[in-house]
């Protein structure tokens, strides 16, 4: 490599981080100042006197607005580990189907199943509310993760399906010839090797799941099934909090998706790659 | 690539252990969220676009075009039409170009890659709502961070309203705030390609003298097409889908306001959901269209 080859590179890698994490460091820095600190001109670029005072706002009490967003934190754990159970399950069996059976309607339904990923997503929000109403499930935890589950479930069926279809199939012949039966096939010896697939599954789905914003305004907004994303956005539209206090509350919401995408980002790169190269 | 989008024929599962009620038990989960909330409501959006569904004016009737001509006669609607094309024309163009630079950064192998990695994918794991809200404080008229750099710079004399009055600066703004959600997984496309392409051909411009900047152009760029054609197209599904960021930004004014959010106003404020089964389907031909014409354009198949 020549001499400018590690410049341009090393530029590129500051450019890299300083563009992927300041605005999360500012966001931070922000939550980290009283209101009057944070409308200094010009900017602190550090907190003159750090201080916890807005997370202490946010969730320490008994207002309406800390039982709000406590609220809006078991909602958006409550949905998106139903949505990614339910998610993970419903396409590993169906995966498995795909991968390694023979049925009668196996590639049209494949097909179909990739297909609605073509439509965007809001597609079907309006008629999917309506059918919700008339069952009489908007505002609640089924309603709403019944339909994350519909809308994850045609990516997370694709990236096992890859996923099991790379699988060496040597090792459930053994097991065949050994007297196992399919669902005993399925659980000793293709789900142990499926793990590193399913565990990406399960990942990319929960981070979709926290990332909703439209269809949980529109089909859950009542306080006891809205998620945190609604909450905030409330929080903000209604101009009720000082922007310290909703920078506090962005980085509470922030918090749990940014940790797991950096602890988890083995299986999320993969799980991306197996899923959309195409 | 490695993977094909075909369903291979599953190589021993042969005809005699065809049949049995197996396989439908393991996929009939699927095929029934599938049909209940996926291809029926499809169905109802593509049915439904031209009936008048109000609620509040009853009953449900057959009105041909009706709900078309109104939703694309309305001036409101014209605007956030040109705005979403703004968008798109935007959001596809910085965030490829960007993934394309940040995919070549990444192209070699060095120590820390996956850190870097890690923290590139930081921003796409992240709910695009509350990136807007805590980009809020970024582009703020009276407090806001860029505002404070450019004075400091000495590069403007007073604080600039940056969101909603400007139309254009009102969209780069909060597209920048999308492109900076979508950025991540456009790298990760690019760079999937880039990783693929033999060393040998590196190797080979150089001994023919060809500079780092001509073996771009003739080496890297034609051999990413693939990857460049997925990023752009889920740029394209994104951009003309923006919603989270418009709405907590600039709220439902009319120089930053999309397609999405007028079906949102449309169908939920105002409950005529015949107007917005119209923009839904409009936007889904969209969608399509602009990603058949980017296929055309950009896609070449690559063979090593």
């Amino acid at each position: 490599m020549r001499k400018s080859s590690h410049w341009g590179r090393r530029i590129g890698v500051v450019a890299i981080a300083v563009w992927s994490l300041f605005p999360l460091y500012w966001a931070v820095n922000v939550s980290l100042q009283t209101p009057a600190q944070a409308a200094s001109r010009p900017a602190h670029y550090l907190p003159p006197t750090p201080s916890l005072g807005n997370y202490k706002a946010l969730l320490v009490g008994d207002g309406d607005l800390q039982q709000t967003v406590r609220r809006a934190t078991v909602n958006i754990f409550v949905e998106c580990a139903s949505a990614t159970v339910l998610t993970v399950v419903i396409a590993t069996l169906a995966a498995y189907a795909f991968a390694r059976l023979q049925f009668r309607g196996r590639t049209v339904l494949f097909y179909v199943v990739l297909g609605t990923m073509a439509f965007p997503p809001y597609t079907t929000l309006i008629p999917l509310y309506r059918i919700l109403s008339d069952v009489h499930l908007v505002n609640t935890y089924t309603g709403i993760v019944l339909v994350y589950a519909s809308g994850f479930l045609p990516l997370a069926t694709w990236i096992l399906h890859n996923y099991m279809s790379a699988l060496p199939v040597a090792l459930e012949e053994a097991g065949r010839v050994d007297g196992a039966t399919r669902m005993q096939i399925l659980w000793r010896i293709v789900l142990p090797l499926a793990r590193p697939g399913i565990v990406s599954t399960a990942i990319i789905t929960f981070l979709f799941g926290w990332a909703q914003f439209l269809f949980p305004l529109v089909l859950s907004s009542d306080i006891s099934t809205q998620p945190l994303t609604v909450a905030i956005a409330g929080m903000q539209g209604r101009h009720l909090v000082p922007y310290t206090l909703l920078n506090a509350a962005g980085v509470v919401a922030l918090a749990i998706p940014a940790g797991i995408a950096v602890l988890m980002n083995r299986y999320i790169v993969s799980g991306l790659l197996t899923g959309s190269v195409k | 690539m490695a993977r094909s989008t075909t369903l291979r024929r599953p190589a021993r599962d042969r005809a005699g252990r065809r049949g049995g009620p197996l396989p439908y038990l393991l996929v009939s989960p699927l095929a029934a969220f599938i049909v209940v909330l996926a291809l029926v409501p499809a169905v109802y959006t593509v049915v439904e676009a031209f009936f008048r569904v109000q609620p509040l004016n009853p009953p449900v009737a057959f009105s041909g075009l009706e709900n078309f001509k109104n939703v694309l006669s309305n001036a409101t609607l014209q605007t956030s039409i040109g705005n979403t094309v703004l968008y798109v024309v935007i959001g596809v163009t910085a965030s490829t170009l960007l993934a394309i630079g940040m995919a070549v950064t990444l192209q070699q192998p060095f120590r820390g890659r996956s850190v870097l990695i890690a923290i590139l994918v930081l921003p796409w794991a992240l709910p695009g709502v509350v990136e807007g809200i805590v980009w809020g404080s970024i582009w703020d008229s009276n407090t806001g961070l860029f505002n404070s750099i450019l004075h400091s710079l000495h590069l403007i004399d007073n604080y600039v309203v940056f969101l909603g009055e400007n139309r254009f600066l009102t969209i780069l703004g909060i597209e920048l705030v999308q492109v900076w959600q979508i950025t991540p997984l456009s790298t990760l496309l690019i760079l999937a390609a880039l990783q693929q392409i033999p060393s040998d051909l590196y190797e080979a411009a150089a001994l023919d003298g060809a500079s780092r900047w001509k073996a771009f152009r003739r080496v890297t760029l034609p051999l990413a097409r693939p990857g460049i054609t997925i990023a752009m197209v889920q740029a394209v599904i994104a951009t003309l889908n923006v919603f989270d960021q418009p709405y907590v930004l600039n709220g439902s004014a009319a120089t930053g306001s999309t397609v999405t959010m007028q079906t949102y106003f449309v169908s939920f404020q105002n409950l005529d959901f015949g107007a917005g089964y119209a923009l839904s389907l409009l936007v889904t031909i969209a969608t399509v269209v602009v990603s058949l014409v980017i296929l055309k354009l950009v896609y070449r198949a690559v063979e090593y």
